[in-house]
């Protein structure tokens, strides 16, 4: 027997979804889409590298002056900004490459909450992915000073920038992992080592800048106050946001 | 291999002008209008007054770099189920996505209910779009990708909305099977499913048969069909001729990006059935048997190849009946009758070259 073909509804749905629900529906879709094992694994793996590493100089006794420079070095300048690349490239990159982005894109609904649902998706993954193994290893360290709370300080504030700013790469570019794997090792890594001027377009001087705060070992372009070592990276997160939610509502999709 | 000369083949159908190709319920005769070459890239086009209809698509070009994917293609549509009918890489994708804001166009425009569906917010909960792409959220199940379906357009009651639109589609008994375990024909029901869930007033579906076993198909169309008889603005893409007479009597022809037949698709298969048609026999004595079917009048052109005859002719049905009786007749072994031009290239060929 053929169903009736009336909408159960029998009236016109409304018209458009309020934001916070549409924020809610796009971290629902985006973390499912983002949970993969093979990718937790990998990454976690590749976290947990920290944490050998911090075991390791604790069982040598190294001070603090070098804990803080394994946590800066490694936790900071390599696996939370490549694990939020991944997760947060993909927030967006990987619905559009499956050609899925359309089951959100054309719908009632503004483009900036997509954006922010999955950027939160993407922070919800990595951060515990990425602030347990750092964590620990700057426990495992053994130093004091203040190691540990000035890492999970640090932690957040990187995952918040690097999450937002990959997922604008995300939305602007289809080729996001190589282009933010080249932010990371060659601008960050490289360039802004150059000079303060160019390190102050690099997230990685405010999370230094927070430890050396809290910490008070001296590290290389790492003066900016605690405040300003804060607030830039969550500024610099807004208005990733804002940019990634301006080209989605301006792109072609497939 | 010997060729007889061939007989003057029929002229391709004239050029009719172009009537304003606004197609609901009292469409317009199909008409013709071949591409006239390439689109002009400067200057400006000759002022026609805007169509309206729930969908409108006024003098629409598409550019990517330098190819032209759809150009200055003018029609409107209302309520009803029209085909847009046209072969692989005609535009009819490029179409689609510019009537659902997915893309903006490069030239002209195109309103959906009277809006931009690139910029209105409002109108997109009144559209719904089948894609090509065979694209689902494959780690959920059926019910779950529906639901999303339903909650992304602010319904309150997802749940019963998503059970009743796979009921829509036969698909209510799959379980929690991910989606991504589906057949392709399971896959296509399941985004024909998430498009109903808004009942939408215009709905959308690029090739939305493919896959699809002959039941499902036939269960498809006749959904369409009720969709279109509610009122509903159904236009379905197809590359496939005889899936479109089965569709609705309203087409769209689409060719190279450009609109090049509207209307009823009864007068279109008419035109259609009025170009040569190629058909190749094999037979014992080929010969012999061109003979008598140049004797009958039957053919316009025969070329004869080892035990092969390839044959023009523009009465096929006329053919069709007496190439077995004349066979025998001759006393030839007929081992082979099939049709070398059929599909929908030839004869958007034909409609577009003339040949």
């Amino acid at each position: 027997m053929t169903p009736p073909t009336v909408h159960p509804t029998g009236r016109r749905p409304q018209q458009t979804v309020p934001d916070v629900r549409a924020i809610a529906l796009a971290y629902r879709v985006v973390i499912r889409q983002l949970t993969s094992v093979g990718r937790i694994v990998a990454l976690s793996l590749l976290a947990l590298v920290s944490t050998v590493a911090g075991f390791a100089l604790g069982t040598a006794d190294a001070d603090l002056d070098a804990a803080v420079r394994l946590i800066s070095g490694l936790g900071f300048a390599v696996i939370i900004p490549v694990v939020a690349l991944v997760f947060g490239g993909a927030a967006i990159g990987d619905l559009r490459e499956d050609k899925t982005l359309v089951y959100l894109w054309l719908r009632p609904v503004n483009r900036w909450p997509l954006v922010v649902g999955a950027y939160l998706a993407a922070l919800t993954l990595s951060a515990p992915i990425t602030l347990i193994p750092v964590v620990a290893a700057a426990i495992l360290t053994g130093a004091d000073g203040g190691i540990v709370p000035a890492t999970l300080l640090a932690g957040v504030v990187a995952l918040v920038a690097y999450n937002a700013i990959f997922t604008m790469l995300g939305v602007w570019l289809r080729r996001f992992i190589v282009w933010g794997l080249a932010y990371i090792l060659i601008w960050e890594g490289f360039i802004a080592l150059g000079g303060a001027g160019v390190a102050r377009f690099a997230i990685r001087k405010y999370t230094r800048s927070i430890l050396v705060d809290r910490t008070g070992v001296d590290l290389d372009l790492a003066d900016f106050s605690l405040t300003i070592g804060i607030v830039v990276p969550v500024l610099a997160a807004i208005v990733a946001l804002a940019l990634g939610s301006w080209r989605l509502a301006r792109q072609d999709v497939d | 291999m010997t060729d007889f000369p061939p007989p003057p083949t029929s002229a391709p159908p004239a050029a009719a002008t172009l009537p304003p190709p606004v197609i609901g319920a009292a469409a317009p005769p199909a008409s013709f209008a071949p591409p006239t070459g390439p689109p002009p890239l400067a200057g400006p086009a000759p002022a026609l007054p805007d169509l309206t209809g729930m969908i409108a698509v006024n003098g629409v070009s598409k550019f990517f770099g330098s190819v032209v994917a759809v150009s200055e293609v003018r029609f409107a549509i209302d309520g009803g189920v029209t085909a847009l009918l046209g072969p692989n890489g005609a535009g009819k994708s490029t179409l689609f996505r510019m009537m659902c804001g997915l893309t903006p166009t490069s030239r002209g425009t195109v309103r959906v209910l009277g809006a931009d569906p690139r910029l209105d917010r409002d109108v997109r909960g009144r559209i719904a779009l089948v894609p090509q792409q065979d694209a689902l959220f494959d780690h959920l199940d059926a019910y779950s990708m529906v639901l999303i379906a339903a909650q992304t357009h602010g319904l309150d009651d997802a749940g019963a909305i998503a059970r009743w639109a796979l009921e829509q589609v036969d698909l209510t008994d799959v379980g929690d099977k991910p989606v991504g375990k589906f057949s392709k024909g399971m896959r296509q029901r399941v985004k024909v499913a998430c498009a109903l869930v808004n009942d939408p007033d215009v709905l959308i579906l690029d090739e939305p048969l493919t896959g699809l076993d002959p039941v499902q198909r036939r269960r498809m169309i006749a959904l369409f069909h009720r969709l279109g008889d509610a009122g509903r603005c159904v236009l379905v893409s197809s590359h496939v001729l005889d899936e479109v007479a089965r569709l609705g009597s309203r087409v769209l022809v689409i060719a190279q990006g450009r609109l090049i037949a509207t209307g009823d698709y009864r007068d279109l298969r008419a035109l259609m059935d009025d170009r040569p048609l190629r058909i190749r026999l094999a037979v014992s004595d080929p010969r012999r048997m061109a003979a008598a079917l140049i004797e009958r009048n039957l053919v316009t052109a025969v070329s004869v190849a080892a035990d092969r005859l390839t044959l023009d002719t523009l009465d096929a049905d006329a053919l069709g009946r007496t190439v077995a009786p004349l066979a025998i007749e001759l006393g030839v072994h007929l081992t082979e009758v099939s049709p070398l031009d059929d599909d929908l290239e030839s004869v958007f060929r034909y409609l577009v070259e003339g040949r």
